[in-house]
């Protein structure tokens, strides 16, 4: 792998992760962060539809890929994501592989 | 510094030499500068040497007709992408496309932004209503599954676009229902109407068969439901005109009379025609986009840019943005 697709600043870990996460789903959803927790489902308890999701992954890229050049959540995926903990671990995976 | 309106010049099914034609006379007759977003081979050509006012802006990649509309996030240097970025990035006033709504919709969306307080964008529709100004349909369908609190969204939203689109100060606005008595409806319904009664101008619920009447200025609903009804009145205004040229011209006696009402009545039926009234605004997102239907022939581009513009002129993001918070 090229060194220029890797522009590590800090290492990130799923605490990291899961704080982004909460962060951008309140942004978009217009909720409290209190109310996003690892358990939440993105559907039956935060109300969040397939657009906010694609609008989660589009902040997601953006911020992450500032650390890693070129990560990307493929939108096939995104159907298996049902609860944020889900999501905390398919980012990690991603990460670990390097893209 | 004239208006600035990036085209989506790929979008609509008579893409691009439609959209191409259109943009040459809005910049022409409405002052503006048109930024043509689209493949240089097949605009290039179209574009008459010395032709002023407007420019083209590369793009790679077209979002087509029947993709879905995550496929903006695919298709980073498509023509309706890369419109969208540049009114996100302040190179240009506003956008308009006739491509794929869903894709208008999400390339909005997630290059400019909602403003606070908006969850969904909603199409404002103009629907004609003879011998007076247009009433405003939101949601016209983009945002098909909605929550009680969207629909009172879209209706400070409409409400407000009234206010500017028809110069009034306290628009009617009804709640598309089943019933004009405060119980009708499905769940939805139910949940909205009471979230609705403290907007000013609020009449309660309003049926179908208040479209392109005097009876209220603001019709508001989901987008499912307003996206029928939107169809359902195009079709019935197709069919009716159709009966009544049919009719005119089933026997020698009434053609000759139409020889003498037709030119009034293709006057009035043209007050009906889409085209005349160019796009619909996209309510809720951070910059203005008109959204064209995917038919649109030149002359409906260039009404599309017109309401562009007016848009930019009436400041319509900041007002939306005054009205979403006002209300809270």
């Amino acid at each position: 792998m090229p060194a220029e697709t890797h522009v590590e600043r800090s290492p990130i870990g799923p605490d990291d992760v899961f704080r982004m996460i909460r962060e951008r789903l309140a942004e978009i959803l217009e909720i409290d962060e209190d109310r996003i927790t690892l358990d939440s489902d993105f559907a039956t308890d935060l109300d969040a539809d397939s657009l906010a999701l694609i609008e989660l992954v589009e902040a997601l890229e953006e911020e992450l890929g500032e650390r890693t050049v070129g990560f990307s959540i493929d939108d096939e995926d995104l159907g298996d994501l049902h609860t944020v903990r889900d999501a905390v671990d398919y980012v990690m995976h991603r990460l670990s592989a390097g893209t | 510094m004239p208006i600035t309106i990036a085209v989506d010049a790929m979008g609509g099914d008579h893409a691009p030499g439609e959209i191409v034609a259109g943009a040459i006379e809005a910049a022409d007759e409405l002052g503006v500068r048109v930024l043509l977003v689209g493949l240089e081979p097949a605009i290039g050509p179209l574009l008459p040497a010395g032709t002023s006012g407007v420019e083209l802006v590369p793009a790679t990649e077209v979002v087509a007709m029947h993709d879905p509309p995550a496929s903006v996030r695919t298709k980073k240097d498509a023509s309706i992408v890369i419109a969208a970025e540049l009114v996100r990035d302040g190179k240009a006033d506003a956008m308009a496309s006739a491509g794929n709504t869903g894709a208008s919709m999400a390339a909005a969306l997630l290059r400019m932004g909602r403003i606070k307080g908006a969850a969904r964008p909603a199409i404002a529709v103009p629907i004609p209503v003879p011998g007076r100004a247009p009433q405003i349909l939101v949601d016209g369908g983009a945002t098909v599954d909605c929550t009680a609190e969207w629909v009172r969204q879209f209706a400070v939203m409409g409400r407000e676009y009234a206010r500017i689109h028809q110069g009034i100060d306290e628009p009617r606005l009804g709640l598309l229902s089943n019933g004009e008595e405060p119980g009708k409806g499905d769940d939805l319904r139910k949940a909205v109407y009471p979230l609705l009664e403290g907007i000013p101008g609020f009449i309660g619920n309003v049926e179908g068969r208040d479209f392109m009447h005097d009876t209220v200025d603001v019709i508001v609903t989901d987008g499912f439901t307003g996206n029928v009804a939107l169809k359902t009145v195009e079709g019935a205004i197709r069919g009716t005109a159709k009966l009544v040229f049919d009719t005119l011209m089933s026997t020698p006696e009434l053609q000759a009379a139409a020889e003498a009402v037709m030119p009034a009545l293709l006057e009035a039926a043209d007050t009906l025609n889409p085209d005349s009234e160019g796009g619909c605004v996209l309510l809720g997102v951070d910059g203005i986009c008109v959204i064209a239907h995917g038919s649109s022939n030149a002359r409906a581009m260039k009404n599309s840019v017109r309401r562009a513009k007016e848009c930019v002129e009436a400041h319509v993001v900041d007002r939306m943005k005054g009205a979403v918070a006002d209300a809270g």
